[in-house]
C-alpha cells in the first residue's frame, strides 16, 4: 500500500496534499451557501443580489454535453463551494503571519512567495483552495497606481472599478458553467494598470486545489485601461485525490484603447492516476474583450494536466484595429481527455486574429482542437490565420480537428490549415545515433513541434513549459 | 405538417400491394421520421443549414403523396444534346424511362420489383422520410468486367403543376468486380417550390469505378437534398462532382466507407452561387482500413446574399494505418452579403497518417484586377477571369475529358 | 575495433546482406564501394542499428556484441553515423540538437557536461574549420537547408562528437567539388591513430580526397573483392561488371 502511494507520488511532482485544517462552506449548492460565502467575505449587497441572480438563471441552464469527452454526472449538491484554510478566517496581514505550513506548501511548488524571492522579479498572488492567500511586491506595484490583490480585497477596496467590469465580458447568463462560478466563486486575482503604464513585472497567480471535495471557483478580473500593459502568468497545480475535482474558474480580460494584455498558463493540475482516476476537471471560462481600438489581447496555454480539459480562451475583437491571439500546447497521455482551443469573434473593422494549436495526444487519451472564427459583416478588412497541428504516438489516442469558419465580410480573409502526423521512426532514428535515448529524442522532436508556442511563453514559464513537454509524455514511448 | 404526413403516407400504403416486410419498413421510416421532423440547426451536422426553417420559409407547407400510376409527359424535357449518353429520366421521383441503348444487354441489369434489401442503419430523419415515401424499389447492376461505353444521364425533372410538394427518390447501384460507371445526373425544374430528396446507395466491389458528376446548373426555386452513401471494396475508386448552382437550397452529402485496401474517394466541388441561394456539401470520408486515400477539394464563387457551406470530416480508424487523407476548401465572397462557412474535421486514431486540411476564404484580388485592366481589360472581363482561373483547378480535377468539356462550357469557362 | 562475421540480413524476406565479412583495425580507413541496390545502405543501418532487418551472423565493437545494444548505446561507445539523407527535424535548432547529443553522450561515459559557453566555443572553433555557415547553427536542424549544407552539417556533427568509428552512408552524393573538398578536409582532419573510418560510396571521387587504406568492393550483398587504393581506380575504369 504503501509502495504504491510513493510510486504515485513519484509520477505526479506536485501531488502532496498539505495538511492545514480547513474552514468550510457546509456542502452543496443552494441560496443558504451563497448567503454564507458572500456573507464571510464581507460582501456588499450589490454583489450578493448579483451572485443570486446567477443562482436563478443556473437553475435553468442545462449542463452542456456537446463536447467530445464525456464525464461522469457531478453532483453539484455533493460539492463544498467554500474552503478556507482555519487560520485564515481573520486575515494575515503580511506575510510574516502566514500559517508556515502554507509558505512551505508553496516553497514545494517552487512559487517564489518569500520575499527573499523577489529576484525573480513576479509578483504572485497565491490562491490556496478558494482563499487568496498573499500578494508579493505589493508596494513596488502601488507606486506605479497597479492594482494587484485578491479580488475580495478589490471588493472591499475598489469597488467601483469591480462593479464596472465584473461580468462584461462573462455575462451572468453565458453557460452553466461560467454561471455556476457566477454564483459561488470564492476568490481570485484582481488586476488594474492604470492609463499608459507598462507594469514593470510579470504577474502571476498559482492555483492549487488543496482540500478534497471542493470545486474551486476562483475568479479573475484584469483590466488594462488605455495605452498600457501587462503580462500576467497563471499556473495550477492539485493534489492527487481518489475523487475527481472540478475546477470551474472564470477569467475576464479588457483591454481599453491601445492596450495590451498578455495571458500565460501553464496548466499542470493532476492528470489522475495511469487509468485516469482522480484528476481534475478542467472546466474553465476564459473571455477577454478588445474593447478599445488598437487594443490586444494574447493568450498562451500549456496545457498539460488535468483528467478532462475544457476551455476555449476566446477573444473579442470589438474595437477596431484590435488583435487577438491564442498560442496553444495541449498533451494528453494515458486517459487523459482535451477538447480545447479558441474563439476569435471579429466585430470591429481592421481585426486581425491569429490561431496557433499543437495538439499531442498518446497512451488511450484523446484530443479535440475546437475553434471557431467568426467575422461578421462589419468586420471590413479583417483577418485569420489559423495552424493546428497534430502529433499521434500510438493508435490507441485519438486527434481531432473542428474548427467551425464563419466568413460574412468580403473584404476579410480567413486561412486555415491543419495537419496531423506522427513522429517518423527516422527521425528517432537520426536522433537516437546522435546518442539520444528514445525519451529525450521524443521531448527534443515534440519540442520542436511546439516551438512556435513555447516561444511566446516568458522566459521562466518557457523552461518549466519544456521540461513539463517531456515530462508529460514519460511511459508513452516504445 | 403531422396530420398531412399521416394523411399522404396512409394514401400511400394503399396504393400499392406491398408485401408484409416493405410495409413493416415503410412504417418504421415513417414512425421515425414523424419522431424526428426535418432537421434544424440544433443537429450538429445542420448546424449552418437548417432545412426545417428552409423549407418554412422557401415552401410554407408541404405535401407527401405522389401518384406514381399516373403517367408524365418525358418529351418536355431538354435532353444534353452535345454528348451520347443512356438515359434514365425521373419526373416526381418516377422513373419514366430507362435507356441504355449504347450498351450491351446482359451488361446491366435493372431491378424494379424486389424490394429486399433495405439498408438498416439509421442514417437521418431525411432517409426515413424517403424511404417512407419514395416509388417502388430500384436497382442498376453493372456486371463484372463491363464499362459502360457512354455515360448514363439521370434527369430529375418536375410537372409543371407540381407544387409544395416533397418527392423522393432512391437508387441502388451495384457495380461488380471491375465495372466502370459514368453518372451524371442533371436537374431540369419543370416547377417550383418543392422539396426534392434523393438518395443513392452505391456499392463498388473490388477494382471498380465509380465518377459521378452532380449538375444543378439553370436556377430554380426548389429545395433539395442529396445523399450519396458509397461503400468501397479493395481497389475501388470513387469520384464524385459538383457543381452547386441553381437551386435556391441544396445540400450534398457524400458519405464513403473505404472499406477494402487501395480504395480511394475523391470529393470535389464548385459553389457557383448568385441570388439568395443557399448551398452546402457536406462530406464523410471514412478511412476503415490500411492504404486508403482521400482527396477533397472546393472552391467557392460567392454573389449578391449566397450563402455557401463545406462541412468535409475525414475519420481514420485505428485500424487505417497509412492513410492519405487531404481536403482543401478556397472561397472568393464577391458581394458584402454573402457569406461562406466552413468545418473541416479531422477525427484520427490512427498514428501512422498523413492527413491535412485547408480553408480560405476572402475577397478578389485586387492587385490581379488591377494587373488585368492595365493590360486592356475592363473591370468586367478581369474579374470573369479570375474567376474562371481560379475554378479551373476543380474543374481540371475531372478524370473524364466528355464531361469536362460539358461542364466548362455550363459554365462558360474557354481556354 | 570492429568485426563483421558471417552477417546475413533479410527485410520482408528479401536478403539483402549475405554471409558479409569485414575488419576493422583502429586507425584505419576503409572503402565500400558497389551499385546501387548492393546492400551499402543496409549495412549502415544495420551497424547504426535501424529496426525493421532480421539479422544473423555476428557484430562485434570493441569486443562487445552490437546487437544487445540499442542504437544510442551504439553512440554512446562511439559509433558516428553519417546519413546518406540526414533527417530534417522543424522547431529545433542546431545547436541545442548538437549540445544535447555531445552532453548525452558524455554523460553516457561518465565525463562531465559541456556548459553553454564551453560548447558555443567548441562549436564555432568547428565550424570555421569547416568553412560551415555560422548563421545556419541558429537554425531549424536542416531545415532549408541545401543538400550540400546538410552533408556538411553531418560533417561537423562528426568532428564535434569525436566518434571512434565513423560510417559515411554516401556522403559524397549531391555534392560539389568545393563542399567535397571541406567534407574530406573533416575527415582527414580527425584521421587519427584511434579513429577508424567506414566510407560508402559508389564513386571513387571521394577517394581522390580521403585516401583509403583499403577498399572493398560489394555486390549483392557479399563483398567480391578486395585490394588497396588501386582497386577504386580498377573500378572506375572497368566498371562494376567487369570486376573480377
Amino acid at each position: 500500500m504503501r509502495d504504491k502511494q510513493i510510486e504515485d507520488l513519484k509520477d505526479y511532482k506536485y501531488g502532496f496534499s498539505t495538511d492545514i485544517e480547513s474552514f468550510k462552506a457546509p456542502k452543496g449548492l443552494n441560496e443558504d451557501v451563497i448567503k454564507f460565502i458572500s456573507n464571510i467575505k464581507k460582501e456588499p449587497k450589490w454583489l450578493l443580489d448579483w451572485r443570486l441572480k446567477a443562482f436563478e438563471r443556473l437553475k435553468v441552464l442545462k449542463e452542456p454535453d456537446w463536447q467530445k469527452p464525456k464525464y461522469p454526472k457531478i453532483d453539484y449538491q455533493d460539492l463544498y463551494y467554500y474552503s478556507a484554510p482555519k487560520s485564515f478566517k481573520d486575515k494575515p496581514k503580511s506575510l510574516d503571519e502566514l500559517d508556515p505550513k502554507l509558505l512551505e506548501t508553496y516553497q514545494k511548488l517552487g512559487i517564489p512567495l518569500n520575499e527573499q524571492k523577489r529576484l525573480n522579479g513576479i509578483a504572485v498572488d497565491a490562491v490556496f483552495d478558494s482563499v487568496s492567500v498573499a500578494t508579493t511586491f505589493k508596494e513596488t506595484l502601488t507606486k506605479q497606481g497597479i492594482i494587484f490583490c485578491s479580488i475580495s480585497e478589490a471588493v472591499q477596496k475598489h469597488p467601483e472599478l469591480v462593479k464596472k467590469y465584473l461580468g462584461t465580458v462573462i455575462p451572468l447568463t453565458d453557460h452553466f458553467f461560467a454561471t455556476l462560478n457566477s454564483a459561488v466563486f470564492t476568490d481570485g486575482s484582481f488586476v488594474y494598470i492604470p492609463p499608459g503604464v507598462r507594469c514593470p513585472m510579470e504577474l502571476s497567480t498559482y492555483f492549487r486545489i488543496n482540500a478534497s471535495d471542493t470545486g474551486q471557483f476562483e475568479r479573475t478580473l484584469i483590466i488594462a485601461d488605455k495605452g498600457s500593459y501587462v503580462s500576467y502568468l497563471e499556473g495550477c497545480t492539485a493534489p492527487m485525490r481518489d475523487e475527481n475535482q472540478l475546477h470551474a474558474a472564470n477569467v475576464e480580460l479588457i483591454a481599453l484603447d491601445d492596450a495590451e494584455i498578455k495571458y500565460s498558463t501553464v496548466q499542470n493540475w493532476y492528470p489522475g492516476d495511469k487509468d485516469g482516476k482522480g484528476g481534475i476537471y478542467n472546466f474553465v471560462t476564459k473571455r477577454g474583450l478588445c474593447k478599445g481600438k488598437n487594443s490586444k489581447i494574447s493568450w498562451t496555454q500549456v496545457e498539460t494536466g488535468s483528467a478532462i480539459t475544457w476551455k476555449y480562451p476566446s477573444c473579442i475583437l470589438k474595437g477596431d484595429n484590435s488583435i487577438g491571439e491564442f498560442y496553444s500546447i495541449a498533451i494528453t497521455n494515458n486517459h487523459q481527455k482535451a477538447d480545447t482551443g479558441t474563439k476569435m469573434i471579429h466585430l470591429g473593422k481592421n481585426t486581425k486574429s491569429k490561431i496557433i494549436s499543437k495538439g499531442i495526444s498518446a497512451g488511450f487519451s484523446d484530443m479535440t482542437y475546437r475553434g471557431l472564427v467568426d467575422i461578421s459583416p462589419k468586420a471590413t478588412n479583417s483577418n485569420n490565420f489559423t495552424q493546428c497541428d497534430s502529433l499521434l504516438m500510438g493508435n490507441k489516442c485519438g486527434a481531432h480537428t473542428v474548427p467551425y469558419i464563419k466568413n460574412k465580410n468580403s473584404d476579410s480573409n480567413i486561412a486555415h490549415e491543419a495537419t496531423t502526423s506522427k513522429i517518423s521512426e527516422e527521425q528517432l532514428h537520426y536522433c537516437q545515433q546522435r546518442g539520444l535515448n528514445p525519451e529525450e529524442a521524443v521531448g527534443l522532436i515534440v519540442n520542436g513541434f511546439c516551438k512556435e508556442v513555447l516561444q511566446q511563453l516568458p522566459m521562466e514559464f518557457a523552461v518549466e513549459a519544456q521540461k513539463l513537454v517531456g515530462i508529460s509524455l514519460e511511459g508513452s514511448v516504445g | 405538417m403531422e396530420e398531412q404526413l399521416k394523411i399522404d403516407f396512409e394514401k400511400k400504403l394503399k396504393d400499392f400491394s406491398y408485401s408484409e416486410q416493405e410495409k413493416k419498413f415503410k412504417q418504421t421510416n415513417f414512425k421515425e421520421f414523424l419522431k424526428q421532423g426535418f432537421p434544424n440547426r440544433k443537429l450538429e451536422n445542420w448546424k449552418f443549414s437548417d432545412l426545417n426553417q428552409i423549407i418554412k420559409s422557401n415552401i410554407g407547407e408541404l405535401t407527401f403523396y405522389n401518384d406514381y400510376k399516373k403517367e408524365n409527359q418525358i418529351d418536355k424535357i431538354e435532353l444534353i444534346n452535345d454528348l451520347e449518353h443512356n438515359k434514365l429520366i425521373i419526373i416526381d421521383g418516377k422513373i419514366e424511362k430507362i435507356d441504355f441503348k449504347f450498351e450491351e444487354k446482359d451488361k446491366i441489369e435493372v431491378l424494379v420489383e424486389q424490394g429486399e434489401e433495405t439498408i438498416k442503419e439509421n442514417i437521418n430523419s431525411l432517409i426515413n422520410l424517403n424511404n417512407a415515401f419514395s416509388n417502388k424499389f430500384c436497382k442498376v447492376i453493372i456486371k463484372k468486367n463491363y464499362s459502360l461505353i457512354k455515360p448514363l444521364v439521370i434527369y430529375h425533372s418536375t410537372n409543371k403543376n407540381t407544387q409544395s410538394k416533397n418527392t423522393n427518390l432512391r437508387i441502388d447501384f451495384k457495380l461488380e468486380e471491375n465495372a466502370c460507371l459514368r453518372l451524371i445526373d442533371i436537374f431540369k425544374d419543370n416547377s417550383e417550390k418543392n422539396f426534392l430528396n434523393i438518395y443513392y446507395n452505391f456499392e463498388l466491389d473490388k477494382s471498380s469505378i465509380l465518377k459521378n458528376y452532380k449538375i444543378d446548373k439553370s436556377m430554380n426555386n426548389n429545395v433539395k437534398y442529396s445523399y450519396n452513401n458509397v461503400k468501397q471494396q479493395a481497389n475501388s475508386i470513387s469520384e464524385t462532382f459538383i457543381l452547386s448552382s441553381g437551386s435556391k437550397f441544396l445540400k450534398n452529402e457524400i458519405n464513403c466507407d473505404l472499406q477494402g485496401q487501395h480504395s480511394s474517394a475523391f470529393v470535389n466541388g464548385i459553389f457557383d452561387l448568385d441570388e439568395e441561394n443557399h448551398h452546402e456539401i457536406k462530406s464523410n470520408i471514412n478511412h476503415l482500413v490500411e492504404n486508403t486515400k482521400s482527396y477533397q477539394l472546393v472552391k467557392s464563387v460567392l454573389e449578391k446574399k449566397s450563402k455557401a457551406v463545406y462541412q468535409g470530416k475525414i475519420f481514420v480508424s485505428s485500424e487505417a494505418q497509412k492513410t492519405d487523407g487531404y481536403q482543401l476548401s478556397n472561397a472568393i465572397l464577391l458581394s458584402e452579403n454573402s457569406e461562406f462557412n466552413a468545418k473541416p474535421e479531422l477525427e484520427i486514431y490512427a498514428d501512422d497518417v498523413k492527413c491535412s486540411h485547408g480553408s480560405s476564404s476572402g475577397s478578389l484580388d485586387e492587385n490581379s484586377i488591377f494587373y488585368l485592366m492595365s493590360r486592356g481589360l475592363n473591370y468586367k472581363e478581369a474579374k470573369k477571369l479570375l474567376i474562371n482561373g481560379f475554378l479551373l483547378d476543380v474543374i481540371e480535377k475531372i478524370t473524364d475529358e466528355e464531361i469536362k468539356n460539358l461542364i466548362k462550357n455550363l459554365l462558360g469557362i474557354k481556354e | 575495433m570492429l568485426k563483421i562475421n558471417n552477417l546475413s540480413a533479410k527485410i520482408d524476406n528479401k536478403s539483402i546482406l549475405q554471409d558479409f565479412k569485414l575488419e576493422i583495425n583502429p586507425g584505419e580507413v576503409h572503402a565500400i564501394m558497389g551499385p546501387n541496390g548492393s546492400g551499402k545502405s543496409t549495412l549502415s543501418n544495420i551497424l547504426s542499428g535501424k529496426k525493421g532487418y532480421d539479422v544473423t551472423g555476428e557484430v562485434l565493437f570493441e569486443n562487445n556484441d552490437l546487437f544487445s545494444l540499442e542504437t544510442e548505446e551504439r553512440a554512446h561507445k562511439g559509433i558516428f553515423l553519417a546519413f546518406q539523407y540526414p533527417l530534417e527535424i522543424p522547431g529545433v535548432n542546431t545547436n541545442v540538437f548538437l549540445k544535447t547529443s555531445l552532453n548525452a553522450i558524455k554523460k553516457a561515459r561518465g565525463e562531465k557536461e559541456l556548459d553553454a559557453i564551453q560548447f558555443l566555443k567548441l562549436v564555432k572553433e568547428k565550424a570555421k574549420e569547416l568553412k560551415f555557415d555560422e548563421e545556419k547553427l541558429g537554425r531549424q536542424l536542416n531545415v532549408g537547408f541545401s543538400g550540400g549544407e546538410k552533408k556538411k552539417n553531418e560533417i561537423l556533427q562528426m568532428s564535434i562528437l569525436n566518434p571512434k568509428l565513423s560510417i559515411l552512408d554516401e556522403t559524397d552524393s549531391g555534392l560539389d567539388i568545393d563542399a567535397l573538398k571541406t567534407v574530406a578536409d573533416g575527415v582527414n582532419a580527425l584521421r587519427k591513430k584511434n579513429n577508424s573510418f567506414l566510407i560508402i560510396t559508389h564513386y571513387q571521387r571521394l577517394l581522390e580526397y580521403i585516401k583509403p587504406d583499403f577498399v572493398h568492393v560489394l555486390m549483392n550483398g557479399k563483398i567480391i573483392k578486395s585490394g588497396g587504393p588501386e582497386l577504386a581506380l580498377e573500378l572506375e575504369k572497368k566498371g562494376y561488371e567487369n570486376i573480377n
